[in-house]
């Protein structure tokens, strides 16, 4: 019962992430925030996961490294993309 | 490209990313590599103050990026299952897996961000987008075993690359359609054994390369200056679209080889349906080819009275002809070495 209490809380809130990050909003920037959303409940499964299985987490300071540079590049592709249109609104880029 | 300091550091780091994605013998280094080459792709992509091509690094950015963390989490259910025996279903998350793989590589039911993102690109990113980024995630493909999926979505790339391509004026996303048709033949060569995937990558590659460079040089990205252009060279006019036949399949050129194993591959595994769909699907795709080269090979021509002098002496251009005589003449040539030997 604690297993699945475990498991189905995360596997729950990781699909309202997805969906809250393909909704489509008006700017990149709730975007960006929805993937750090996915990217944080990615790190709580891997950590129980690690914690359960004793590999001493080394593998979650890493992710966390990735995770981290990744979200680095978004805000980056935030600011160029604010260099050239003026805004992050959705409705001004041209070929999506 | 090459002058360029952070740019040679950009694609070293890329083909270091997707060589740890194809030795790495767990999943989460499959996906630190996967990141890694995400990472380092980006800041290739957008150029200074271009607008399109900054557009179209968001898009990767957030397709990959999404792709990417659906591959994990779904790498942490699996575990699960190995590891503690729980009771989610083993082919659920081979399959979440393989969606998020086939959403990496632009694969049909997942393909709406490749033409679109490939439009705002130059033609060496373009290359890049067509052939390199595709190794890791048909890598990692390679390593699940779900048929239904695999099946379905050959046989939607290849109906998706010959459809689409139909009514395109830009050669960016010609390109990109006949890339998403060529990706479908992968997958499929990818079910039955991993060399014939690899021939055919390669070959595809070395196809895509000489038109793209061609494209390069000149600064071709639509149809009407494909058909304005090459007036005063014939022979840089028959090559070029002969290679367009050659990426398109026609027998006696160099691109019907990878499709030629394909084909027989597949039918001694009794594929007939499969193998039906890609060809008719492939024909058209020749078709669309075969529609641009249409005034190109026309014996009665349009002709200017006076001639802009082509110099064709050049390193590219003598690169350019040898590399169009392996890939008309390539066929012939390996089938001949084939019954000397």
């Amino acid at each position: 019962m604690i297993m699945i209490l475990y498991w189905s809380l995360p596997m729950i809130l990781f699909i309202l992430g997805l969906f809250c990050f393909v909704s489509n909003r008006k700017h990149l920037l709730s975007m960006l925030l929805s993937l750090e959303f996915i990217v944080l409940i990615l790190f709580f499964m891997l950590f129980i996961y690690l914690n359960m299985l004793n590999y001493e987490s080394y593998f979650s300071m890493m992710f966390l490294t990735f995770s981290v540079c990744e979200g680095a590049l978004g805000l980056s592709i935030l600011v160029s993309m604010i260099r050239t249109h003026g805004n992050d609104y959705f409705q001004s880029f041209n070929i999506m | 490209m090459f002058n360029n300091s952070s740019k040679i550091l950009f694609i070293t780091v890329m083909i270091i990313g997707t060589l740890i994605t194809v030795t790495s013998n767990s999943w989460l280094g499959a996906w630190m590599g996967l990141e890694i080459n995400l990472l380092s792709f980006i800041p290739l992509l957008s150029d200074n103050n271009n607008l399109t091509s900054t557009e179209s690094s968001l898009k990767y950015f957030l397709t990959q990026a999404l792709a990417s963390t659906v591959l994990l989490f779904s790498v942490i259910l699996l575990m699960l299952k190995n590891n503690f025996n729980n009771e989610v279903n083993e082919s659920f998350t081979s399959m979440m897996i393989m969606s998020s793989l086939l959403l990496k590589s632009g694969a049909a039911p997942f393909h709406f961000w490749f033409p679109n993102m490939m439009e705002g690109l130059n033609w060496m990113n373009s290359l890049l987008l067509m052939t390199w980024q595709k190794i890791a995630p048909l890598m990692l493909i390679s390593y699940l075993n779900i048929k239904e999926l695999l099946l379905i979505s050959v046989i939607l790339s290849v109906i998706v690359g010959a459809i689409g391509g139909l009514n395109q004026t830009s050669l960016r996303k010609l390109m990109s359609f006949s890339s998403i048709n060529h990706l479908g033949w992968m997958l499929s060569s990818l079910m039955i054994s991993e060399s014939i995937w690899l021939v055919y990558f390669l070959f595809y590659s070395f196809l895509s390369f000489i038109l793209t460079f061609m494209f390069n040089i000149f600064k071709l990205f639509h149809l009407n200056q494909l058909f304005s252009w090459f007036i005063n060279s014939k022979i840089l006019k028959f090559t070029l679209f002969m290679n367009f036949l050659s990426l398109g399949g026609l027998p006696p050129f160099l691109g019907f080889l990878p499709k030629w194993l394909v084909i027989q591959q597949l039918t001694s595994c009794n594929q007939y349906f499969l193998l039906t769909a890609m060809m008719m699907s492939t024909l058209i795709t020749l078709f669309f080819y075969l529609r641009i080269c249409y005034s190109a090979f026309m014996l009665n021509y349009f002709e200017n009275n006076w001639m802009m002098t082509l110099n064709m002496n050049n390193f590219n251009m003598n690169l350019y002809l040898i590399l169009t005589f392996f890939s008309i003449f390539g066929l012939i040539l390996i089938s001949l070495f084939f019954f000397m030997l």
